[in-house]
């Protein structure tokens, strides 16, 4: 994943502010997954990758925001790069997944796009261009 | 031990299932506000006319089908439905649950027979047998699964399993009888501060939140 930030340096503070002003909401997504996995198919990637499970929705945001809330935004420069390329490698935005229990997951890899933004972590298509 | 587990903690477990429950529901309000704005507006009139082509190709029933969670998943769906509905259901009408209300209370709940509650609790039993070998050997259930996840399925079928023993008699009755309102008792208990939350979000994640796959009006709040 490329990133036009090269030092080790993450804000914790900043990710915790962020992660702060959608605490209820994600809390509440994260809660409710019930790891069920129904939201696979819904995931055009997913067949793409011929059922891969890092593919999946719900994979994805519990991998991404999920873990930037268990680890209350205390992650290092490795782990947010880890974070970027599920946020845009793996997910495009398309917002065609579907959660039987109404978890809204676009919207967390949407938060997770945010917090690497705001430490200057993002997909960039230079990156893309280097690996073609 | 025994009149503590029949008596004080059930009263606790109550307590803690409906105050929490209600906790839940009463967060989610403060945390969500009314906004018609965002209604989600579902697409009206009559069958597209011959002369004015949709845009769109328009799916016949049996294509959408195909196309959702039940098409894609049939017997997963199926079995989380039924499993789901049994799990809720069958306690109400247990006549050995009902006898207790008889006997505390004077009041008798309509109750099924022992032995179609017993089908019944089989069938919920069969179902988290199902989730846990799907947990267990399906790279994508596996893939997200940790042991809070076998937890939260031991919680919420241990009741089940020790219901079903303790109506069989299998090992000792009052030990397992002990387990089975102990076990009722956790679930309640779990059911608003862990995973198990899912069963009043689902109703208002389904209901209540405005979003694409809001069912019935279409939902009435957005998150704050």
């Amino acid at each position: 994943m490329s990133s036009p930030k090269n030092d080790n340096t993450v804000n914790t503070e900043a990710i915790r502010e962020v992660l702060d002003t959608h605490r209820a909401k994600m809390k509440t997504a994260l809660r409710v997954c019930a790891h069920c996995s129904l939201c696979a198919e819904s995931c055009f990637l997913f067949h793409v990758h011929d059922g891969d499970p890092r593919y999946m929705p719900s994979h994805k945001f519990i991998n991404s925001i999920g873990r930037l809330y268990k680890k209350k935004g205390r992650i290092d420069q490795e782990a947010l790069e880890e974070i970027s390329e599920i946020v845009w490698r793996r997910c495009v935005l398309c917002t065609r997944c579907y959660c039987p229990l109404g978890i809204d997951i676009p919207e967390m890899i949407a938060l997770a796009r945010n917090i690497c933004r705001s430490q200057d972590v993002y997909f960039t298509w230079d990156q893309l261009e280097q690996e073609a | 031990m025994y009149d503590l587990v029949r008596g004080p903690l059930v009263w606790v477990a109550f307590t803690v299932f409906i105050v929490g429950t209600v906790y839940q529901v009463v967060r989610f309000y403060s945390l969500s506000r009314k906004n018609p704005q965002f209604r989600l507006i579902k697409p009206t009139g009559g069958p597209p006319k011959k002369e004015d082509p949709p845009a769109e190709p328009v799916l016949t029933f049996g294509q959408r089908l195909r196309l959702s969670i039940a098409g894609t998943n049939p017997v997963m769906t199926t079995v989380t439905t039924v499993f789901h509905v049994l799990l809720v259901l069958t306690p109400f009408f247990v006549l050995g649950h009902n006898v207790l209300w008889d006997l505390a209370w004077g009041i008798s709940p309509p109750s099924f027979s022992e032995a179609f509650t017993d089908v019944l609790t089989i069938i919920v039993i069969a179902g988290g047998v199902y989730f846990l070998c799907r947990r267990l050997f399906m790279a994508r259930v596996r893939a997200i699964s940790s042991t809070y996840d076998f937890v939260i399925l031991a919680i919420a079928t241990a009741p089940f399993i020790t219901g079903f023993l303790a109506y069989r008699n299998i090992f000792d009755y009052d030990t397992v009888i002990l387990l089975h309102m102990l076990a009722g008792e956790i679930m309640l208990v779990a059911i608003p501060f862990t995973k198990l939350v899912h069963m009043p979000f689902f109703f208002i994640n389904r209901f209540l939140l405005v979003h694409e796959n809001t069912f019935g009006a279409g939902g009435s709040r957005i998150w704050r």
